[in-house]
């Protein structure tokens, strides 16, 4: 009875500690989201086509274009996170005529970016009317304006019907642009129609800055996605730091843990430096983007190198046809002190008088790992080079495992064949030891 | 009763709790790390960085475009062996002018690209197809693999579901896609020896860049201690029984069995040719 209550006094008392664990580890979770969205709001800028084709009725439910774009911008101004800036751009809203320069100078802001007045925002959305011209790049530009330029996420969603009627500037160009120009800029595109020059088009303007094209058929659908793509940028995902790697090891940039973007043209290695102390295990990936159309076959290598220009170990990716991007990594652990002293002393001169740059190295024992990154990534004549692909490095530095005594767990045997193994030792041993026993007790009587 | 056998209960009693409580504590935890209980995840992600996070056996759901690239990321621990599994709901084939080609890809937490050991990593659909799907199953996780290996190591792994081929006009067209994981248990044949120090876990904190590089302050020092957990990506929840698979393998068993055949084999042996004791003895 007594054993009874205790047991069931503790089962709760070890149930209310583990519950109060899981609801601090939950609330800590909870507090470190916003916590980590305390920084530079997440920022999105609508971009919607006010041009004369707009006022086609073909969405599959009847509706104009723009009557679908509006029902979808009501939508998504009443569901936007209150954590998320968001403005609106238009392009093609005002000028009605026919001279091209004119019409082509036709792109302005709406409402912007900024926390959203939903009645505000919604009222400034009703007054639009399909009117102009469609200067897809000049409205880009304005829109990469419109976000500003402080840290965090910035998405372009832009909503057109029709191709750029301007041609200058090629708005695929400028999007790379843009994108290369370290603002994280990402454009996603939806198209109203299913024109083939549209498509194309509008999917080379995502794929250049890493967003997603859809092809919209009705306002419920474009709803549905408008929202998805505006939550998309309330992620909690910290933006990676831009850094430059260098074409040699010696004047890399230095790297801590973390996540880098870089740029690298076709076939030009970058270099970077990461300090790790001897016991510490380097860790790193790299993911070089196709934001452009390129060869189908393509590869990534990924090399890390002492400061003596010795390989240590490399990682290789490689693909072929279709993808977003191809990626590689490795884990390089850095032994412990040096064993041999010879060996070791020859290292650490290599290491002061590489690294040292004049300024000598501060601290004994850390190494300096090189990482050299390069593509084999090609493109047909006609693309442009510059800027160059995207890359994505992450570097970590963990301590480093053990080596294993065995590659079985523990050491430990399983199987019929070292059971038969043991049970043989054993009888042998048994055998022997009896025998001897036996040799014993003959020589004891004799004697 | 004294109160000796009392507290042997007691502590029995105790002793049965924990084990209920570290049978809860996987589960339980994981979920409450995932955010919405049970609710499975209805978003994935576009790149590594933001792939959405399934815990093992949780299915995830999105609704994207075709010709998009979606990334959920999963945990496996050593000694497990991942199957990932994908279906895609084609868009309705009245707007679909051919067939297209779909592929998952398994990259593991150093977005190292993991063979598919077998299961159907790509597929096609043919036009009037509603629904296709896809699975990989990995090489058993080992426990620690040297660095120079490719070989799969418990921690993260991404899936990523695309289009690899398809007409040209379909590309935009609305899909909906659902993923999952099942891992299943090797037993004591993939209990390797050694263990990794830390699970591959994709990183996802900002980096910073040293400016007065060769200075020797390294990064390397400060890091360990600043954002143990913080660097990384996003809660993948640790498989139950922990990364490394924990101590236990029936390799113990095994082991300890053949001991004592061993033993007994040895006392028979001796028996044996000792010949029974002779009668003077006594």
């Amino acid at each position: 009875m007594i054993t009874r209550r205790w047991s069931a006094a503790l089962l709760c008392g070890l149930f209310a500690a583990f519950m109060a664990g899981t609801l601090t580890t939950g609330a800590v979770a909870d507090e470190t989201t916003p916590d980590s969205q305390e920084g530079p709001p997440p920022r999105v800028d609508l971009v919607l086509d006010v041009s004369g084709s707009m006022r086609e009725r073909d969405m599959s439910d009847g509706q104009s274009r723009m009557a679908a774009a509006q029902q979808a911008f009501n939508e998504v101004i009443d569901a936007v996170p209150d954590e998320v800036y968001l403005g609106i751009r238009t392009l093609g809203a005002t000028y009605p005529g026919d001279d091209v320069e004119v019409g082509c100078q036709d792109s302005e802001q709406l409402y912007p970016v900024g926390p959203v007045d939903r009645t505000e925002a919604k009222t400034a959305v009703a007054t639009l009317r399909p009117t102009g011209w469609t200067p897809i790049g000049l409205a880009l530009r304005g829109a990469n304006e419109d976000l500003g330029d402080e840290e965090g996420t910035r998405r372009v969603v832009l909503i057109t019907d029709g191709e750029d009627s301007c041609g200058d500037p090629d708005p695929c160009v400028v999007a790379r642009e843009l994108a290369a120009s370290g603002t994280n800029l990402v454009v996603d595109t939806l198209g109203l129609t299913l024109d083939d020059a549209v498509r194309e088009q509008l999917s080379c303007i995502a794929e250049a800055t890493g967003g997603t094209y859809t092809a919209v058929q009705d306002a419920g659908q474009l709803g549905d996605r408008l929202n998805q793509l505006v939550r998309r940028a309330d992620l909690p995902v910290e933006e990676p730091t831009d850094v430059a790697g260098a074409e040699e090891c010696q004047d890399a940039p230095q790297l801590g843990v973390g996540v880098y973007n870089d740029r690298a043209v076709f076939g030009e290695h970058r270099w970077y430096r990461v300090a790790v102390q001897p016991g510490q295990e380097l860790r790193a990936s790299v993911s070089v983007a196709a934001d452009r159309e390129v060869n189908p076959d393509y590869g990534v290598l990924l090399r890390a190198v002492d400061e003596r220009g010795r390989e240590l170990t490399r990682g290789t990716g490689a693909g072929s046809g279709r993808t977003d991007v191809v990626s590689t990594g490795l884990r390089y652990p850095v032994p412990q002190e040096e064993d041999e002293d010879g060996d070791g002393e020859s290292t650490a001169d290599g290491a002061s008088g590489d690294s040292g740059d004049g300024e000598g190295n501060g601290e004994a024992g850390v190494r300096y790992v090189c990482l050299d990154v390069g593509d084999s990534f090609s493109a047909p004549d006609a693309v442009q080079r510059e800027p160059g692909l995207p890359v994505e490095l992450t570097v970590d530095v963990v301590s480093a495992p053990g080596e294993p005594g065995d590659v079985a767990a523990f050491g430990l045997a399983r199987g019929w064949v070292p059971l038969v193994l043991l049970t043989g030792a054993g009888l042998v041993a048994g055998l022997a030891w009896g025998l001897l026993a036996r040799l014993g007790t003959a020589i004891g009587r004799a004697s | 009763m004294t109160a000796r056998t009392r507290t042997r209960r007691l502590s029995r009693a105790g002793l049965l709790a924990a084990a209920a409580l570290l049978a809860l504590a996987g589960p339980a935890r994981a979920d409450g790390e995932g955010g919405d209980g049970e609710e499975s995840p209805a978003e994935a992600g576009t790149t590594f960085r933001t792939a959405t996070v399934l815990d093992q056996g949780q299915h995830g759901t999105a609704t994207a475009s075709t010709g998009d690239y979606l990334y959920w990321v999963f945990p496996v621990a050593a000694g497990q062996t991942a199957t990932a599994e994908a279906t895609v709901t084609l868009p309705d084939s009245a707007t679909r002018s051919g067939p297209s080609t779909w592929r998952i890809d398994v990259y593991d937490g150093l977005r190292r690209r993991q063979a598919c050991v077998s299961g159907a990593q790509t597929a096609v659909a043919a036009q009037e197809d509603a629904e296709i799907s896809l699975d990989c199953t990995l090489r058993t996780v080992r426990s620690w693999a040297e660095p120079w290996s490719n070989d799969p190591l418990p921690g993260a792994y991404y899936l990523r579901l695309t289009v690899t081929d398809l007409p040209d006009r379909d590309l935009g067209l609305p899909i909906g896609a659902e993923a999952w994981t099942t891992v299943e248990d090797e037993g004591g044949a993939g209990d390797f020896g050694g263990e990794l120090a830390a699970p591959l876990l994709p990183v996802g904190s900002a980096g910073s860049v040293d400016e007065n590089a060769g200075s020797g302050d390294g990064a390397g020092d400060g890091t360990e201690e600043d954002g143990d957990q913080a660097r990384y990506l996003a809660a993948v929840p640790e498989p139950e029984g922990g990364w490394s698979g924990g101590w236990w393998t029936d390799r113990w068993l095994w082991t300890a069995g053949g001991g004592v055949l061993g033993a007994v084999a040895a006392v028979g042996g001796y028996l044996l040719v000792r010949g029974p004791r002779r009668p003077s003895a006594g």
